[in-house]
């Protein structure tokens, strides 16, 4: 066979339908199909990856969703915020005596007959969103280039497009769909009093079929995606993950609802995910993305030990200047931007370092507190920030909740993607009263920051979600809200005006911040021994020290020895923290 | 495609089931049912499998069809069933129901033209039972994420908590209508939750007239049928970590409706089945599906001890473990294994989950069971974690804290329901925890008004209430766990252990042991500490424990299981535990700074405590060891609070010891001691065996006493 009868970027269920005709061809069970794939994702993986016609498909966000044609492949970046359980839908049926599919769309392409024999499958729903706090630099650079490439390339096929949807006389166009499916359902609901009503509708759409109308904003942008196929432990809750599937909008879909006679049980959680509102994605390929893959055009690949170093110098660099020239609050912000949760032990969660900067009044805040933000938010992809208060905390939803009258999960503000960083301003903290939602949302900051766990609440009992978030605390005093594990007074010299840092250095700065942090680490047997001697002793003099303070000491070597990309920790970094600790301890007592 | 099954032979072996089987004690189980059926005193027929299994001409293939063909067979078993059905044995009033159905046998006979489907009356008219087929109870229900589409149309067994109910609805089984026209009733079965109702009279006399008879449908005559929906959520210990709780609709019907309510705990029986969609759903309805699960039996999770139910293969564990001598260790070591050392606390912990059985008095007095401790300690020696522990172990466990809640959230509070403007009473932490454990951390921090509702929990376990109107008490059985911090946060050794604890006595005497957990300053657990840092940090793990902990469902079973027991004490110990209570009330006596409020309740935690650890041996008695090993546990508490005291007052270790024992000789006047009990009476001093060695070696070196070199008894010279 020379070449394929259909185009994987704008047919991808052509590839759908031809590949499960071959299979069923060579004398496969469609039975055999069930939670298998019978080929089809092979033929699209040769032509994304291995044909590289990966960077020609669009990326589905709230602008892009007006020009991308339905029924066409999409890449959608998004973390998973809700799972809506699984759908049952008839996955492969016998049309007269053919066996069709209906895997990847969310109509049949096909009259199906009442009684003919079929296969029911399953397809888990994932309602996914853009990723919370996501910095525009990362948004920007990925969808600019693909955009006037994928315009372009829209361009080019349009018209050939056109001309495959006359030839071929079963294509998935919505044109087509239109004449198909009416005749169908007709037969199906023989005898029901509501079949004049569906005729009328469908002729609406029909007339106003050819420009889809999205009521979509960026602010509350999500996707349905449909995935198949999968374990379950691959995709979890929170995940951040690339999706490349088929983006299908059937606008007959949409009117479903309104002359439905609300029966309170029975309604879905789809109702609420019209999708006029939320297109629908089928996946054929997810792929879990990682903070560095956020980051585009990484200077280097190889992590070179002076490349990281000169990286390193730099960037710490910058910190002091942002910090206003104090060096000791510039390494433990570059501690605490590397760390990362790498291990939970029972309740304690490894490797994180919470910072609380102090000596911010409400003056300072607003030179230090918004330039060390700004800072943050151009060197790391999701950051997320908010003040305070009374009334904040009273007001805010911080957990997310079960809302059992939609049957979804109804996001909260700690609902985050793995790898955020969350500023906290505490310097507008006002004396006042606590109520019940105020007391629990302080709770949940307090837990989230001992250990990296935000409790959902499902009504009838609470359900602890791990997260690893980065958090910075900016007070006046130390935070007793929030206690973290690094607290520091801040003492800037000089205040200097923000400076325009060039492009490149940010590259290198994001790049060193995201493959850094991911490094493995290693302690000699022999570390181990002095590690253990120097604690004792460390406790021996000052008896308030506990485990979480050696655990964070020990968090703190492991940082500053991978901040020089070193996997062991040396007796010399070690030397670093204690004096770093040191120093802390120091301006404490002042 | 399986081979087509004939369904009257199905009849015929449903038939045979339900005349021939016969249960444990030999009774025709079904055949009695059946008849309490005809008498009306029953109005459903539960048809379980494991009877089935058990029947002695079981068939396989009959069985296995019944699990995958469940809603057919209910029709069959059904039909079986009006076979069997005998004449009732006892005279019933006649409802409107059974007059209208005798007429309309009547009619039946009269008419001849009952060829005509839609004429003959539906068996479903004339049933006035339900049948259910409930699922083997033998395997593990599935979790709801466990049940996929290949389980549609089959029989399976599920759990969830209930999180939300529709009202009770009527849902038409059978439409009756009647013929404006011929005056013939026309039967439709309604099969669906929608249906079509006809318009025009299908009979054979209206058909040929061609006169399109108007039909009335018949609401009285109609045979309707309770419905519910319910919407049950996997229960949080069968999500996997980072996912979501899945749901599942259920239909409950008839004799089912209003068993559950939101919140409830439940298992669940039932057929797995695709809704058919309706109206504009239809449209997607060839690929989309939603699915239910047509209940065929609830049954309510006990959170209760009492109530446990003991697998097969658990009841071997725990005879097992029972034989083991070693097993009140093993199992205080077995709560909370992170946690290093703290092996008298968590023995303490163990006796809690335990508790002694309830007593009632002839005279109404009720003396409680449960055991209340309070532990005290500097902040950060792992208090909190040993009660989130417990209560995690508890099968019914409320942790609290005693900031966070408010008299009102302790013990109960009078609400203004927002729905119907009724004042509703709704039970706080501690009627929350009735028959269970309520763990109360930073109990040093609750307002003293707070801390008053306590006292009457922790002694009469009742909560009262007089608030708007409502005046009533409410049970509070539950044992408090309460953890507090000293006075001035840290203990502080220059000062009383009085003053440290800043709990009023009235308080403190309700609670049966008090630890005092100190932080101190020694080399090796600073190393302990200091190693298991860092081993977490470079292994992500915790180091092993030198051995293995027993699993929490291991400790729950054996709990419960021990809990079943009531032990008394024998006439012969009470004589001991007597002696024993006054030698501590004249030490106390004695002393000029008493540190302990020694009184009745003093007695009746020694025989709770001593009740608790027989409960643990799985005997019926309380045995001499039990009210010793009671004696040292209290003993320690109190050390815990005062051994710097001790230490004060001069004595050694070794020379008191030897006062003890000359002690105890010259108060039974006797010579000999033997060396179980030498080693009795020190441990309730709370002394060690080697230090009782080194003692009996010191003393005999001085000839003060003899030692028999064999058995170590002692002959005081």
């Amino acid at each position: 066979m020379v070449g394929l009868p259909f185009d994987c970027l704008s047919n991808p269920l052509g590839a759908v339908r031809v590949t499960f005709e071959r299979a069923i061809a060579s004398g496969s069970d469609p039975a055999s199909f069930d939670g298998r794939d019978w080929g089809v994702v092979d033929v699209l993986r040769e032509c994304l990856f291995d044909q590289g016609a990966l960077t020609q498909v669009p990326i589905l966000d709230h602008q892009s969703i007006r020009w991308i044609q339905p029924n066409s492949l999409v890449r959608f970046r998004g973390m998973v915020q809700d799972m809506l359980g699984n759908e049952f839908y008839v996955g492969a049926f016998k049309d007269g005596s053919t066996w069709r599919t209906n895997k990847f769309a969310d109509v049949a392409s096909f009259p199906m007959g009442s009684s003919s024999e079929n296969r029911i499958w399953e397809r888990r729903l994932l309602h996914c969103v853009p990723v919370p706090g996501q910095s525009s630099w990362t948004m920007q650079s990925s969808s600019e280039s693909v955009i006037s490439r994928s315009k372009k390339w829209m361009s080019q096929h349009r018209e050939k497009r056109v001309r495959e949807d006359d030839a071929e006389s079963c294509s998935m166009a919505p044109s087509n769909e239109m004449q198909d499916s009416p005749p169908g359902c007709k037969k199906m609901r023989e005898g029901h009093c509501h079949s004049l009503l569906l005729h009328e509708a469908v002729a609406e759409v029909s007339s106003s079929k050819s420009s889809i109308e999205f009521d979509t904003d960026s602010n509350c942008f999500s996707c349905l995606v449909k995935v198949y196929d999968t374990m379950e432990s691959d995709v979890k809750l929170n995940d951040v993950f690339e999706f490349i599937g088929v983006f299908t909008y059937n606008p007959e879909l949409m009117i479903q609802m309104d002359d439905e006679v609300p029966q309170d049980l029975y309604e879905e959680s789809l109702v609420h995910l019209p999708p006029n509102k939320v297109p629908r994605l089928h996946c054929f390929i997810q792929q879990k993305l990682a903070v560095h893959d956020f980051i585009l055009n990484s200077p280097v690949t190889e992590p070179i030990p002076h490349v990281i170093r000169g990286a390193r110098e730099g960037l710490l660099d910058h910190l002091r200047s942002v910090l206003g020239n104090d060096c000791v609050a510039a390494q433990c912000v570059l501690l605490h931007l590397l760390s990362r949760v790498h291990g939970r032990v029972d309740s304690v969660a490894l490797g994180k370092l919470s910072l609380n900067l102090t000596g911010f009044n409400r003056e300072s805040i607003s030179v230090f507190g918004n330039q060390l933000r700004s800072a943050i938010q151009s060197l790391l992809p999701f950051t997320q920030s908010f003040p305070l208060t009374v009334e904040y905390l009273n007001s805010a939803s911080l957990a997310p909740r079960k809302d059992y009258k939609t049957n979804r999960l109804v996001t909260g503000a700690l609902q985050m993607a793995e790898g955020t960083h969350l500023t906290i301003d505490e310097t507008q903290l006002d004396s006042g009263i606590l109520n019940s939602t105020g007391i629990s949302n302080a709770r949940l900051l307090k837990n989230l920051l001992e250990c990296q766990k935000v409790e959902y609440d499902f009504e009838y009992y609470k359900m602890e979600m791990p997260a690893d978030v980065q958090l910075l605390i900016l007070s006046d005093g130390k935070s007793n809200i929030l206690p973290a594990d690094l607290v520091l007074p801040i003492q800037p010299s000089v205040v200097r005006p923000s400076t325009n840092i060039a492009p490149e250095a940010l590259q290198t700065w994001r790049w060193y911040l995201s493959s850094v942090r991911t490094l493995s680490h290693d302690i000699d047997p022999e570390m181990q021994k002095v590690l253990e001697d120097d604690l004792v002793a460390a406790r021996q003099e000052d008896r308030s020290l506990g485990s979480q303070d050696f655990s964070r000491l020990l968090t703190m070597a492991r940082l500053i020895s991978t901040s020089f990309g070193e996997t062991r920790l040396t007796f010399d970094h070690w030397q670093m923290a204690k004096e770093l600790e040191r120093l802390r301890k120091e301006r404490l007592k002042q | 495609m399986a081979k087509q099954v004939d369904f009257t032979v199905e009849k015929a072996l449903a038939r045979d089931f339900l005349s021939n089987f016969a249960d444990a004690n030999g009774d025709a189980k079904y055949l009695n049912i059946i008849q309490d059926v005809a008498n009306r005193k029953l109005r459903s027929v539960q048809i379980e499998l494991e009877d089935l299994f058990n029947y002695k001409d079981l068939d396989e293939e009959f069985l296995r069809r019944i699990t995958e063909n469940t809603k057919r067979y209910l029709g069959v078993f059904a039909d079986a069933i009006d076979e069997v059905m005998p004449e009732p044995t006892e005279v019933f009033q006649d409802d409107d129901h059974d007059i209208l159905m005798t007429q309309r046998s009547e009619d039946a006979s009269e008419n001849t033209e009952g060829s005509d489907p839609l004429q003959k009356m539906p068996s479903e008219i004339k049933r006035f039972y339900e049948v259910y087929i409930k699922a083997s109870s033998k395997e593990r229900p599935f979790t709801i994420r466990e049940v996929k589409a290949s389980y549609i149309g089959q029989l399976v067994r599920t759990s969830g908590i209930v999180t939300r109910c529709s009202d009770v609805k009527p849902l038409m089984k059978v439409a009756i209508y009647t013929c404006e026209e011929c005056g013939f009733e026309i039967y439709q079965e309604v099969t669906a939750r929608v249906f079509m109702p006809l318009f025009e009279c299908p009979s054979k006399r209206c058909v040929t007239n061609q006169t399109k008879g108007n039909l009335i449908l018949q609401l009285r005559a109609s045979k309707f049928m309770k419905f519910q929906e319910a919407k049950i959520q996997e229960l949080a210990e069968h999500v996997p970590k980072g996912h979501i709780p899945r749901t599942m609709t259920v239909h409950l019907r008839g004799e089912l409706t209003r068993t559950v309510a939101p919140g409830d705990v439940v298992e669940m029986s039932g057929i797995f089945l695709p809704i058919p969609y309706t109206g504009f759903r239809a449209m997607r309805a060839g690929l989309v599906a939603d699915t239910y699960l047509e209940a065929m039996s609830v049954t309510h999770f006990k959170k209760k001890y009492e109530d446990y139910d003991l697998g097969k293969d658990e009841e071997e564990q725990l005879a097992k473990l029972a034989e083991d001598g070693d097993i009140y260790n093993k199992l205080a070591r077995s709560l909370a294994p992170e946690i290093f050392g703290h092996e008298d606390v968590k023995k303490a912990l163990l006796l809690l989950l335990v508790g002694a059985p309830h007593r009632k008095l002839k005279d109404g007095m009720k003396i409680r069971g449960d055991l209340h401790i309070c532990l005290m300690g500097d902040p950060g020696v792992a208090k909190s974690q040993l009660l989130k522990h417990i209560i995690n172990v508890a099968p019914r466990g409320v942790y609290t804290t005693g900031r966070g809640s408010s008299g009102v959230g302790l013990t109960a509070a009078v609400q203004k329901d927002p729905v119907t403007n009724e004042m509703v009473l709704e039970g706080g932490a501690l009627v929350l925890a009735d028959m269970g454990i309520c763990a109360i951390d930073e109990f040093d921090k609750m307002d003293e008004s707070d801390r008053t509702a306590i006292h009457e929990v922790m002694e009469q376990q009742t909560v009262s209430i007089a608030k708007a109107g409502i005046t009533t008490s409410l049970n509070a059985r539950t044992a408090v766990l309460a953890a507090a911090n000293p006075a001035w946060g840290r203990y502080d050794m220059r000062r009383t252990p009085a003053e440290n604890i800043n709990l009023p006595p009235a308080l403190l005497s309700r609670f049966d042991l008090l630890w005092l957990i100190l932080d101190r300053a020694d080399m090796d657990s600073d190393l302990e500490m200091a190693r298991h840092v860092v081993y977490v940090h470079q292994n992500k793990e915790s180091p092993a424990l030198g051995f293995t902990p027993l699993e929490p469902s291991v400790l729950r079973a054996y709990i419960s299981s021990a809990r079943k027991i009531s032990p008394h004490i024998p006439k012969e110990l009470e004589e001991y535990i007597a002696s024993a209570y006054s030698t501590i009330r004249q030490d106390e006596a004695k002393s000029n700074a008493p540190h302990s409020y020694t009184t009745v309740r003093t007695l009746l935690s020694i025989l709770r405590i001593s009740a608790a650890l027989a409960r643990l041996r799985f005997a019926e008695t309380v045995a001499q060891s039990d009210v010793d090993e009671a004696l040292r546990l209290m003993q320690m508490s109190k050390f815990s609070l005062y051994s710097e005291d001790r230490q004060r007052s001069g004595l050694d270790a070794i020379s008191d010891i030897y006062s003890i024992l000359r002690d105890e000789a010259a108060r039974m006047n006797k010579i000999d001691i033997s060396y179980a009990h030498a080693l009795n009476w020190i441990s309730r001093k709370g002394y060690s065996e080697a230090q009782l060695k080194e003692c009996l070696e010191e003393y005999a070196s001085l000839n003060v006493w003899q030692i028999h070199p064999n058995t170590f008894d002692i002959h005081v010279s």
